[in-house]
């Protein structure tokens, strides 16, 4: 149809030296680097690391954390935070593990009940931080104690049993004969939709620009009331799809906050390389940064001369470096201008 | 003037990559003197500046400070050999009280480590005194204007022990009141033997304070030229490389201007009781000091401002009471801020920056890119932005360019009422003509044109009339046929 703009995206300014482009590509690549160098050593240094049967369990072990990570993403992007999706995961459980084994409701009722209750504390959470310009921060905090608060005042303390089948085949399901799990599956799912949603759509775009100047997209007329809503409205229920598949891998709904999902599942975002200032990142990056997450404790555990009380502390080390080395050389040639 | 100078540059040249910025580049400063720095936007000013104020230590050239070479190794390093730097964005805490920021850092202790107050709260006002200023030093910054807060800037940098002052651009968001204030404190620095380098694109002012100023154009130096030896032509001239049209491209016509917008006693806390006509084809100055609201009147327009009451008519359409930015945008305004940094996604390529406003139009849910790139490429070439690749990132371009991509965006879907905000604030010669002819162009083709503006010559160079405004309320309405000139404007404020 056209002719002549065809050949636009091909013209460039001013050319920079090609050892320069090839500098920019590997800084923009860090996280890659780091993934394939965590990935070498631990396959040098542990047998065990490299079977398959291993390499699947590394992506069981991160599912969970990438389905928090999935709704994290826009929520960074946009500039935001929600610390309330470590209580969301157990809330959702609680709830939906209530609602069938305690007051015998049927499937699939309890699940969608608790993934729209979920999806619910997202709303507000929204509300709280644009229409009453709570930040973020203190809005989620709060929300965090009202959703494990919730979720210990509905179990009363103990530890459900009775989980539903819809439960325990999205936790521990596996697709077909395949050892590929249903909760792989489902975060896969999730994380290709985010994607999809954030590169490609109108949405997506107001997502990015609100996080990267929020006034001016104001003046282009986005609402970016709606968009910071909307971010929040996603993360809940992410983090509700996270709760059901976390009661279903655990057998139980328990009713104590596991508090390491939050600082993980942050940790593995911003490790990506998505700012916590807004604008930049991804689902790409957050893919990297999960596998980083996931090799790192994986390995660790799959070397046994490692103290076992010393590999939070090792894994704390790892990280700090490879936050410096993704964070900071893929950040830099951004921050370059004055 | 005393045989040697306080700081002297010898053959300066930089390099960025493959752009050669500066070019064996000379300039010399003498104790208590004020020189220039004038070139247009791209010229190599700011580069200059930064090599100045150790920004940059990587050049070629010798740095000669009070007879010996020197290495400046950072803007701490040229702090304590008494170079302060005055920067454009003030570095103020404005929370802070006036005596604080005075000494901010360096605050006088008592023999027991703890602040000393009085003595602080003591030497801020005498020190202010000394520069013709009574005020309350231990208010919070933030209550006073601008210019104040400039004053205190400056006074800091004194005090921290600089002999060459550095000041960028430092006019460009003060009222005409405050220019005359600035201007007196630059004389009276310059009898306290203080020496300034005066970076400013007002060339009017820089003849009113400089004893010699430098001209420099395309990374090379023009001529060092003595005050009295040059005139505002002359400069321009310089400045560009060649003989100027001082006139702009002249207004068609249009007889019996078709009622556009009209605006009926629109009020709220920071303007009241404005009334004004847009007609099609015509373009409105609205002109005040900073901070008479005028601005505000122009984010009403745009919803962005809240209004306590009042009408707001656009081609025979009444806005409701509060409307959004994308109500408007719909209803065919078009607004550029004063603020590029705030209208703008510095980072995101240009056509991104173009469509942001119309992707709704562009496509309901996936916005196609080629067809994104395809509507950016023709705005981006009637404007005339250079380099007019719409992939590149906005704050890769100079700031003419920045302003012209945010017009460019209003131009694919014409808006029926273009707001615009200091469209030329901080440009070149060069740029500011071309961005006014824009103006005029959208005014030819039957839109109407609101120009929000503090600059006298900018309104007057582009309105078909002038409504003045002072502390929130119009208080004159002129034709502007060619024989009104800024002292007109300024003494109606």
């Amino acid at each position: 149809m056209t002719t002549q703009t065809e050949a636009v995206p091909g013209r460039t300014t001013q050319a920079p030296s090609t050892t320069e482009i090839w500098l920019r590509r590997a800084r923009a690549l860090a996280p890659l680097w780091t993934l394939l160098a965590l990935g070498l050593f631990f396959s040098l240094a542990s047998d065990t690391f490299l079977r398959p049967i291993n390499l699947n369990n590394i992506l069981v072990q991160v599912s969970t954390l990438a389905l928090l990570g999935t709704g994290l993403t826009f929520v960074l992007l946009t500039g935001e935070i929600d610390l309330s999706i470590a209580a969301m995961v157990t809330f959702v459980g609680v709830v939906a593990a209530h609602l069938f084994a305690n007051l015998e409701i049927p499937e699939p009722w309890p699940t969608l009940i608790a993934l729209g209750a979920a999806t619910l504390l997202g709303l507000v959470n929204g509300i709280a931080t644009t229409k009453f310009r709570i930040p973020s921060f203190m809005a989620t905090l709060a929300m965090s104690l009202i959703a494990s608060g919730l979720a210990i005042w509905i179990s009363q303390g103990r530890i459900i049993f009775e989980i539903s089948e819809v439960s325990r085949f999205f936790g521990s399901g596996r697709v077909g004969d395949t050892g590929i799990r249903v909760l792989t599956v489902v975060a896969a799912s999730a994380l290709l939709v985010a994607f999809l949603v954030l590169r490609y759509t109108r949405f997506g775009r107001y997502v990015y620009m609100t996080g990267a100047n929020k006034s001016a997209a104001r003046l282009a007329g986005v609402n970016t009331d709606n968009i910071t809503i909307a971010a929040l409205v996603i993360c809940g229920f992410t983090a509700g799809l996270a709760g059901l598949v976390n009661v279903g891998r655990l057998g139980s709904a328990q009713p104590q906050v596991i508090n390491s999902f939050l600082i993980d599942a942050i940790g593995a975002v911003v490790l990506g390389g998505t700012a916590l200032t807004g604008g930049r990142g991804g689902i790409i990056q957050t893919v990297f940064g999960l596998l980083i997450y996931g090799t790192l404790r994986n390995g660790l555990d799959n070397i046994p001369q490692i103290d076992p009380f010393a590999k939070e502390f090792i894994t704390g080390v790892v990280l700090l470096f490879a936050l410096v080395v993704n964070v900071v050389f893929s950040g830099r040639s951004s921050r370059d201008r004055t | 003037m005393t045989p040697t100078p306080v700081l002297e540059l010898k053959n300066i040249s930089k390099r960025f990559g493959g752009l050669q910025a500066l070019k064996n580049v000379t300039f010399d400063l003498y104790p208590g003197e004020t020189h220039a720095l004038v070139g247009e936007n791209g010229a190599g000013k700011s580069t200059l500046m930064r090599i100045l104020s150790g920004v940059y230590s990587d050049y070629e050239g010798e740095y000669i400070l009070d007879g010996e070479p020197t290495l400046l190794r950072s803007p701490a390093d040229a702090q304590a050999r008494g170079i302060g730097m005055i920067h454009q964005e003030l570095s103020v805490l404005p929370e802070l009280s006036v005596a604080e920021n005075v000494f901010l850092g360096r605050q006088p202790l008592t023999p027991w480590g703890s602040i000393d107050w009085s003595k602080m709260y003591r030497i801020a006002d005498e020190e202010l005194g000394h520069l013709g200023f009574e005020i309350n030093v231990k208010r919070p910054l933030e209550d006073y204007s601008l210019g104040i807060q400039q004053v205190v800037e400056v006074l800091r940098v004194i005090l921290s022990g600089a002999r060459v002052l550095i000041m960028d651009e430092p006019t460009s968001a003060l009222s005409p009141a405050e220019v005359e204030r600035l201007i007196e404190l630059i004389s009276t620095l310059r009898q306290q033997q203080r020496s300034i380098i005066y970076i400013s694109h007002f060339l009017e002012e820089v003849m009113r304070v400089a004893d010699r100023i430098t001209v420099l154009r395309d990374g090379q130096k023009v001529d060092t030229l003595k005050q009295e030896d040059t005139s505002v032509d002359h400069l321009i001239s310089l400045i560009l490389g060649r003989e100027v049209n001082a006139t702009l491209p002249s207004a068609t016509e249009h007889e019996d201007k078709q009622t556009l917008l009209e605006v009926r006693d629109l009020c709220s806390d920071a303007f009241n009781h404005i009334d004004l006509v847009v007609g099609a084809g015509e373009v409105l100055g609205l002109y005040g000091a900073v901070g008479a609201g005028h601005f505000d009147v122009a984010r009403a327009l745009f919803g962005m401002y809240r209004v306590d009451g009042g009408v707001i008519i656009l081609d025979g359409h009444e806005f409701p009471q509060r409307f959004s930015a994308s109500y408007a945008i719909k209803r065919g305004v078009a607004y550029a801020t004063e603020s590029r940094r705030k209208s703008l996604m510095l980072e995101e390529a240009n056509y991104r920056n173009i469509t942001l406003p119309h992707l709704g139009r562009i496509a309901r849910i996936v916005p196609n890119r080629k067809r994104e790139v395809d509507i950016a490429e023709p705005a981006m070439q009637m404007v005339n932005v250079q380099p007019p690749d719409p992939h590149n990132a906005v704050g890769k371009l100079s700031g003419g360019n920045q302003q012209k991509v945010a017009i460019a965006r209003w131009i694919t879907f014409p808006p029926k009422l273009f707001v615009v905000s200091e469209p030329t604030r901080g440009m070149d010669v060069g740029a500011k003509n071309e961005v006014l002819g824009i103006l005029r162009n959208f005014r030819n083709d039957g839109f109407g044109v609101l120009v929000v503006s503090s600059e006298p010559e900018t309104v007057l160079a582009v309105a078909d009339r002038i409504i003045i405004m002072s502390r929130g309320q119009i208080v004159s309405e002129l034709e502007n046929q060619g024989n009104l000139d800024k002292d007109a404007l300024m003494r109606l404020l």
